[in-house]
């Protein structure tokens, strides 16, 4: 079975259904429909981040640099004035990401440790500087897209992404397929030796894998999904900036998947509702939010020490 | 005397000032059980990890079946066939013991790139792992995760491991120590059998073991090769009887 654990189960189970009714409960306000977009777009992100982090001990502090890229290859790649076809760019920009993620992990991937940590983070700071001076970029405000792409696949019509709630039924089937998609490739021959790597490269090395080329596969895979984030982040509201390659952004993923619980890859999920709903709390109830935000966060890692997916496994092992 | 399987020439290592290794040559032949032992700190250790490609040697070669493998990638050396336990536990902790020979017994059998296959769909893989494991004694603990199994298991399941890459030449450093007595008569018996088919180069400090399993002995000091010969070619060997009670540490 693919998903083996019952904590998972459960919450696909809950979720999914959940989330497929929501527009129906929020009545067609599409400003919550917009935010929940958002949400599950991030989710996304925080998975692959998951991925790497959590099941290739790949620690990258400059992962939100392909999910900018997402978007500033959507940018450059498609014609200002014609609508593209959203599979097809959906493949281009996997395939441009993944190219790039190839060179950058193959320097990225000597190192491990703090030292990847630190060249993570300086080669997502180039691209983000390159990207804030440059005038055809639009600087530090991005750039605009101003059409939307149709979605038509073998001539049907799939989703019209103008309508809010149309684009929210696009994230909420990507955030199911990359799921899947991680649970199956981590359930297979390949998941196992990443497994292996992960937990002990040393006997990987002396059992004949070359731990590198596998380490450097799941590199661009990762990149090339959050690559798919940031794509379809610019499409939401039609633009792209610097902000989404920042280190931020890179850092809010890590504290959202710590928060949901490192290596179980819907715990990304998780994470990145608890994060977005504990802000939404306290930005409402004081101005001082962040301070809050802080602490509950502290707490909650310090509390929950596999996070909350690991905090719902640990109460369904208690009740069987 | 059948085919050699492995030459050193010459072979130094050196940790800074420390020559852990000092100008090794040796044969390993198939077929045969060649034991090293020596002192604590005698390089036995270094020398298994240059043959198994773990560290590159400062000068010297090594040649397996004839070609020189000291300028291959690591992970190359088991691609040969040069398969290696390790002194210190080196498992994975939190798979189970199935799986630690399953990860082993996969590299040979392909497929590592395969994204799709269920890694628990492949009956004839998961059939060497558990011949493996059955070949050391811990069939009954296959579905057990083996950070749960018990030290000497994991030193079962270290050799098990090893098993399972079908390798040709079998390293081996100190399988036997923290083994309970029964289960090191059964890795005794294992190795009997193996040797028959295998060059097997073990480094042990159980005398006993050693004496009943080699065809040869060889005795290092500091770095240094002292004496190879047969078992009881180096039991009389003065100069093995100065060294081990001139170091004061293991008579035997
Ligand atoms: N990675 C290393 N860095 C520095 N010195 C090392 C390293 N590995 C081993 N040595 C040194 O090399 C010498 C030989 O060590 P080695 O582990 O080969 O001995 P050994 O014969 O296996 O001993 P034991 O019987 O205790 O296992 C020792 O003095 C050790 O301190
Ligand atoms: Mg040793």
């Amino acid at each position: 079975m693919l998903f083996q654990k019952r904590s998972e189960r459960l919450f696909i189970w809950i979720f999914f259904p959940l989330m497929l009714m929501m527009p129906l409960f929020l009545d067609g306000n599409i400003f919550y429909i917009n935010k929940l977009s958002s949400i599950l777009i991030f989710a996304l992100f925080v998975m692959s981040l998951d991925y790497l982090v959590g099941r290739c001990g790949l620690i990258t502090l400059g992962h939100a640099m392909f999910y900018g890229l997402g978007g500033y290859i959507f940018y450059i790649i498609a014609p200002q004035n014609e609508a593209v076809n959203f599979w097809v760019y959906t493949f281009y920009i996997c395939v441009i990401s993944a190219a790039i993620a190839l060179i950058v992990g193959f320097l990225v991937l000597r190192t491990s440790g703090i030292y990847m940590i630190m060249i993570t983070l300086a080669i997502a700071q180039m691209f983000f500087y390159y990207f804030s001076d440059s005038m055809e970029f639009g600087g530090i405000d991005g750039v605009f897209l101003y059409l939307k792409p149709e979605t038509s696949f073998l001539g049907i019509k799939m989703f019209d992404l103008d309508n809010p709630t149309h684009f929210y039924y696009l994230c909420l089937f990507s955030l199911f397929n990359t799921l899947v998609f991680f649970k199956v490739i981590m359930a297979s021959k390949f998941g196992r030796v990443v497994d292996a790597t992960r937990e002990n490269p040393e006997r990987t090395t002396a059992l004949g894998y070359n731990v590198f080329v596998f380490r450097l596969a799941s590199y661009v895979i990762a990149s090339a999904l959050g690559a798919y984030a940031g794509y379809l982040f610019s499409m939401q509201y039609g633009f792209v900036n610097p902000s989404m390659l920042s280190w931020q952004t890179s850092g809010t993923a890590l504290v959202m998947l710590i928060l949901g619980g490192m290596g179980s890859i819907y715990g990304a999920i998780l994470g990145t509702f608890a994060y977005e709903g504990l802000h939404y709390f306290f930005e409402h109830l004081t101005e001082h939010w962040m301070l809050f935000m802080g602490s509950a966060i502290i707490l909650m890692v310090i509390l929950l020490k596999k996070g909350i997916a690991g905090y719902i496994e640990k109460l369904l092992e208690k009740r069987s | 005397m059948s085919q050699v399987m492995i030459e050193t020439e010459g072979l130094c290592k050196h940790w800074g000032g420390l020559k852990a290794l000092d100008d090794i040559s040796l044969t390993f032949a198939d077929k045969e059980l060649h034991s090293i032992v020596g002192p604590n700190g005698a390089g036995k250790s270094t020398l298994l990890n240059l043959l198994c490609g773990t560290y590159k040697p400062t000068s010297g070669r090594i040649l397996h079946k004839n070609e020189p493998i000291d300028s291959i990638k690591p992970y190359a050396f088991a691609r040969r066939g040069i398969g290696r336990s390790f002194q210190k536990t080196n498992i994975y902790p939190s798979a189970t013991c199935l799986e630690n020979c399953a990860i082993a017994a996969q590299r040979y059998m392909g497929g590592s790139f395969n994204f799709l296959k269920p890694r628990n769909k492949e009956p004839v893989l998961l059939h060497i792992a558990e011949e493996a494991l059955h070949k050391v004694g811990l069939g009954h603990r296959k579905d057990t995760v083996a950070a749960a199994v018990s030290y000497g298991e994991q030193r079962q399941l270290e050799i098990a491991m090893v098993l399972a890459t079908s390798p040709c030449v079998l390293l081996l450093d100190e399988p036997m120590a923290g083994m309970g007595h029964e289960e090191s008569a059964l890795i005794i018996e294992l190795l009997k059998q193996l040797k028959k088919e295998y060059c097997i180069v073990l480094v042990e400090h159980d005398m006993d073991a050693v004496f009943e399993l080699s065809d040869l002995i060889t005795v290092m000091v500091n770095g240094q090769h002292l004496v190879t010969g047969t078992v009881d070619a180096v039991r009389e060997d003065p100069r093995v009887k100065e060294a081990y009670l001139g170091q004061g540490d293991e008579v035997y």
